[in-house]
């Protein structure tokens, strides 16, 4: 995918003056955050489920190379090829390869972020392939050309009435506003694609070192279908996926679906582990993964290595005020929210990506929802550093906070400037607050009034207060 | 560059990187604590609360009943055909025994692959369940089919209830030396809520799922 994260500021207005969008996001985000509260609170397990959950990754991580070779090694045991890209182009390739020497004309695809990073439909266009996104919220959006909004709820900015007009438009499907007749006409329509695809093409939740399987949570159905029905399976999946053994895999079940959407489990979990053994009734007959670093082993080496892991909830997306209020296009990039404001400038670069770490109030509200307890608020105060390290802040807005800094530390100095700031204020305004302020500072009162300073400083009346105490 | 030579380099950047923070930075992960098991009961107990917070139908009892009750649902989502595992003898012998409650005739797994446009119900005989989730775990072990747990539009699971356990680890051990190419672990109809986040079932698989608890 392109990235436009740099255009974040931009996105961002557009989208709060968009009220279809507002009314959706408000909608969403809610809903999700109820039901996550009440899952929890009915899970008295949850808290120390996040403990093991955060320690398995981080014991993965430390050892992932240990890790991915076994499951590499299990894997191929049972009759998988493994394929290994470095980067998109890479990815892209080995795609193309495998659908070519499959021969395969039409393929389905469950819901894989990591594909959307490689750009892999198009990929897989190129190569002369037809791929249907089989997830109902991506197979909407493949039909009107948008990319995902939301880890889980892809297309959560569209309303019935846009999806009804689609569907005739592109299907020829009779207008409806009744919601069980559109997910009827799109179970029909992808029903005949799965019993006709040569290639089901599935993401991974989980890649299992201890036996090498890929394991798939979904609640339409749609990854058990394309990885049942096929003849040939396409795993594609980043390489910070895997998890130790089989044992550590329910301490994620448990937190990952209540973390999504509040449930206990999602409808289908597949674990799927090599091609179709002798005797079987069905399963594909090939299979392949395709393991995907883009940027993930770089990472690994360096102080953000937790945010490798993340399981892809999208509990922080709901929690975060910020995402609250634009919704997920606007970071520009695969990933939105503030583990988008985090991922985002790891993978593609601090410079491409620039204005999501800013696009956060660090109020902690993501860490706090966090099922494997990545310190995000941390990180993106760690980012905002290192743009500055990098020379990605304007000068304007260093010298700034040098001067912010450098009042704050003197007494003296930041009375002084109280004092000055309190008379303007009282000669412009009359002590109302400050609907306008100057450009650079305009921003700022956009969509708020500043309040007026205080003619007695805080400190002022501090000392008055104790001194009657005293 | 051939692919092994790709995964080696993959292998040797990965090393690099997890050099890079020491030993100390992630020991093995600390086992579960103990547990008291549940009783039997509160086992099954459980495991009906859970499945029908699902959104799935639980029956449990004895079968004159159940037959007939079953036989209105089925009636009631529009079934017309039945099919299930020819080696299946129990889910045979349910589905046979609906029959005379329908207008109901019998095909089979392949016939609804092949894209036939009835509305049916699979039956199967599940291999386990999981209590603490309401989950229904069918594998292709054995050279089992899945076919009527997933392109059903109503899907019956035979579950014994000695082989319901209470958490999903157990279900996961029993699998896990030999695992088979597909362990399928179901737990209520298949649902979307991706649009306008409002739940439809039936997405692409079941859009009811009815646990005979036998």
């Amino acid at each position: 995918m392109e990235p436009g994260a740099k255009a974040f500021p931009r996105n961002a207005r557009k989208a709060l003056s968009d009220p279809a969008l507002q009314a959706a996001l408000g909608r969403t985000t809610g809903r999700f955050l109820d039901h996550r509260a009440a899952a929890v609170a009915a899970f008295p397990e949850f808290e120390a489920t996040r403990e093991r959950a955060s320690a398995i990754k981080l014991e993965a991580l430390s050892r992932l190379d240990v890790h991915l070779s076994r499951f590499i090694e299990e894997a191929e045991k049972r009759g998988a090829v493994v394929h290994v890209a470095k980067g998109p182009v890479q990815a892209r390739g080995i795609a193309a390869q495998i659908a070519r020497e499959e021969g395969v004309a039409l393929a389905v695809k469950s819901k894989s972020m990591v594909s959307e990073e490689i750009s892999f439909n198009a990929a897989l266009a190129e190569a002369g392939l037809e791929v249907v996104e089989s997830d109902l919220g991506e197979f909407i959006l493949q039909l009107a050309g948008e990319p995902p909004s939301h880890i889980i709820a892809p297309a959560v900015h569209k309303s019935r009435a846009e999806i009804s007009e689609l569907f005739s438009r592109r299907l020829g499907a009779p207008p409806t506003d009744s919601i069980p007749e559109l997910v009827a006409i799109a179970r029909r329509h992808l029903r005949e694609k799965f019993l006709s695809a040569g290639m089901g093409v599935s993401g991974a939740n989980f890649l299992v070192a201890d036996t090498g399987s890929v394991v798939l949570v979904t609640n339409e159905g749609n990854g058990r279908m394309g990885t049942i029905l096929p003849r040939v399976h396409l795993a594609v999946a980043g390489i910070e996926k895997v998890i130790p053994r089989m044992a550590d895999l329910p301490a994620f079940l448990r937190l990952l679906p209540r973390s999504a959407s509040g449930q206990i489990l999602s409808s289908y979990v597949s674990i799927l582990t090599g091609t179709r053994q002798a005797g079987d009734a069905e399963g594909p007959e090939r299979m392949h993964i395709l393991l995907v670093d883009c940027g993930r082993s770089a990472i690994l080496e360096g102080k953000y290595r937790e945010v490798l892991k993340c399981i892809r909830c999208g509990a922080c997306l709901n929690s975060c005020p910020v995402y609250q209020s634009v919704g997920g296009h606007a970071y520009g990039w695969v990933y939105s929210g503030p583990i988008g404001a985090v991922l985002t400038p790891l993978l593609i670069g601090l410079s491409e990506a620039a204005p999501l770490p800013d696009a956060s109030t660090l109020c902690g509200a993501c860490a706090e929802v966090c099922p494997v307890k990545i310190p995000l608020p941390d990180f993106l105060l760690e980012l905002r550093a290192d743009a500055r390290e990098q020379g990605l802040k304007t000068p304007g807005e260093i010298a700034g906070m040098k001067g912010y800094a450098g009042v704050m530390k003197r007494a003296g100095l930041l009375e002084a400037v109280e004092r000055i700031a309190g008379v303007l204020v009282q000669f412009f305004t009359k002590g109302k607050p400050v609907e306008g302020l100057p450009h650079p500072f305009s921003g700022w009162t956009e969509r708020r009034d500043f309040p007026a300073v205080a003619i007695r400083p805080f400190r002022k009346l501090w000392k008055a207060r104790r001194g009657v105490r005293e | 560059m051939t692919p092994t030579d790709e995964r080696e380099l993959l292998l040797r950047r990965v090393r690099s990187a997890v050099g890079k923070h020491g030993a100390e930075a992630g020991g093995a992960a600390p086992a579960e604590g103990a547990r008291n098991p549940l009783a039997e009961d509160e086992r099954l107990d459980l495991f009906e609360r859970m499945f029908l917070s699902a959104g799935g139908v639980i029956f449990r009892g004895p079968m004159e009943k159940v037959m007939s009750d079953l036989g209105e649902i089925l009636r009631t989502e529009g079934v017309a055909a039945l099919f299930f595992p020819e080696d299946d003898a129990s889910a045979r012998e349910i589905a046979e025994a609906l029959v005379p409650f329908g207008p109901f005739h019998l095909t089979t797994g392949a016939e609804v692959r092949g894209g036939s446009p009835a509305v049916t119900a699979g039956f199967r005989s599940a291999e386990a369940g999981i209590a603490e989730t309401g989950t229904v775990v069918e594998t292709s072990a054995g050279g089992r089919t899945l076919l009527p747990g997933l392109l059903a539009d109503v899907h019956v699971s035979l579950l014994p209830a000695s082989s319901v356990v209470e958490r999903m680890d157990e279900a996961l051990a029993a699998l896990a030396a030999g695992p088979p190419r597909n362990i399928s672990f179901l737990s209520g109809p298949s649902k979307s809520a991706d649009i306008e986040q409002t739940l439809a079932v039936g997405a692409h698989g079941p859009r009811k799922v009815i646990v005979l608890l036998v």
